[in-house]
């Protein structure tokens, strides 16, 4: 994050210190112990300040989900939860990652641009959209305004047919951001053993990476689902 | 959270690179998981695991695998990292006969994922992909950095570690497996492959800090 910095004190020394305006509150250098003096501590922030520990800290678990870290279950449990169904696509841009930080303007912009597409509904147990204040617009809370994270995914639900729109809005904004965005696509696999989300990312000229993620469906009760094949 | 997806590399170096978790679903199967995902982490112990973790206890460069193992609770997510496909497969497989009840999920390239999954006799229900950065990546360090720190998703492992720990086994201070070891400790959920790490630290170490313009 690069917001430790060597400073010199009002009697001439030099120390290390912590830019507070750029530090995201992960906890990192504090679990790491590399102050030989220990003079790294880690403050109980307050609102609004506290969402820079909830998105950046790992160890603090959001109140919505009761899951550490940044997002929801997603596809890890979907075979039991049935939250993404046949024909639909998971769609998720975790702004900042990797490792640069994202403010909130940046992130409001990228929420923004997303809505403005249309019928978008943003995920309700994502921890980002509870700080939503319009949840159709993708405005966010005016308080949050001057908060930086380490990463916040922007998280929603579309059918497979609309995976091109989105792609096209999160490429024009994109270009109007100061930070870095990973983008995901989450899809049930087709009965045929296809995925044809991907596909349609490929038609709308991404290549999806070599690597990825699969859960193997041994999760119980699993989720009865309407099959459309 | 998609703390294992946006792993970067090229093919060759996803090769030795397989993390298998585990956990339950919020309010439908998640009371009394804490045995399950207790068993599922006995099971791939027996699968020579390079690293295993659980984000609120740790890593196994940071705590013991038996504090790992029986600091289980119902909502803990549960890794392990493998380093080649053969335990992979037999990991896979003593889970399906285990039957826990519990998801599973594989982060790895995904053609391979595929092919361990149908010689494991276990059939991929829901997949996710990265479709890349986007945004302002002239803020990005050096892919040589990025492919270290994005092994852990929650960004926990900082660039300038990296730059730390090339240096350090350059001038002698740490072998390999060392670095390796010493770059998994901050991620906390145990998903960092030490030893992917310590081969990619041997790739570059030779022309670290030449820059061609």
């Amino acid at each position: 994050m690069g917001a430790i910095g060597l400073v010199r004190d009002s009697r001439g020394r030099i120390c290390a210190s912590v830019d507070q305006y750029e530090c995201v509150d992960c906890g990192v250098c504090y679990r790491a112990r590399v102050c030989a003096g220990e003079a790294l501590y880690e403050p109980k922030p307050e609102w609004p300040r506290s969402v820079r520990g909830t998105f950046s800290n790992p160890l603090v678990e959001h109140k919505e989900t009761r899951v550490p870290g940044r997002g929801t279950e997603e596809m890890k449990t979907n075979e039991v939860t049935g939250r993404f169904k046949w024909g639909e696509a998971g769609m998720a841009v975790e702004m900042g990652r990797p490792g640069v930080g994202a403010r909130f303007s940046d992130i409001e912009k990228v929420a923004m641009a997303i809505a403005a597409v249309g019928g978008i509904t943003f995920e309700p147990k994502n921890p980002l959209t509870g700080l939503m204040a319009d949840k159709k617009t993708g405005k966010m809370n005016e308080e949050v305004m001057g908060e930086k994270v380490l990463s916040a995914i922007i998280e929603l639900m579309v059918p497979q047919r609309r995976i091109p729109e989105i792609i096209a809005a999160v490429r024009k904004v994109s270009k109007e951001i100061s930070t870095v965005c990973s983008f995901d696509l989450t899809t049930k696999v087709d009965p045929d053993g296809g995925i044809a989300a991907f596909e349609l990312a490929k038609a709308a000229g991404i290549q999806p990476t070599l690597n990825g993620k699969a859960n193997v469906g041994l999760g119980r009760p699993l989720f009865v689902e309407e099959a459309n094949a | 959270m998609t703390h294992t997806l946006h792993r970067r590399g090229t093919a060759e170096s996803f090769k030795n690179d397989y993390v298998l978790f585990a956990m339950s679903a919020k309010g439908v199967n998640e009371v009394g998981s804490k045995t399950k995902l207790k068993r599922f982490l006995e099971i791939i112990q027996q699968h020579n695991p390079v690293n295993m973790g659980d984000m609120k206890t740790g890593n196994s460069f940071i705590t013991s695998r038996e504090n790992i193992v029986n600091s289980t609770q119902d909502t803990s997510i549960v890794h392990g990292v493998f380093e080649n496909r053969e335990d992979l497969i037999s990991a896979l497989k003593d889970l399906k006969e285990a039957d826990l009840g519990v998801s599973v999920i594989i982060s790895g390239l995904m053609q391979d994922v595929h092919d361990c999954c149908s010689v494991a006799g276990v059939k991929p229900h829901t997949c996710e992909t990265s479709l890349g950065v986007w945004g302002n990546t002239d803020r990005l360090p050096d892919e040589d950095i990025l492919r270290f720190t994005t092994m852990c998703g929650h960004g926990q492992v900082p660039f300038n570690l990296v730059n730390k720990i090339v240096e350090d086994v350059k001038e002698g201070k740490l072998t390999l497996p060392e670095a390796g070891r010493e770059l998994a400790k901050p991620c906390q959920c145990g998903v960092f492959n030490p030893v992917r790490a310590a081969a990619m630290v041997e790739e570059i170490m030779c022309l670290w800090g030449i820059h061609v313009v």
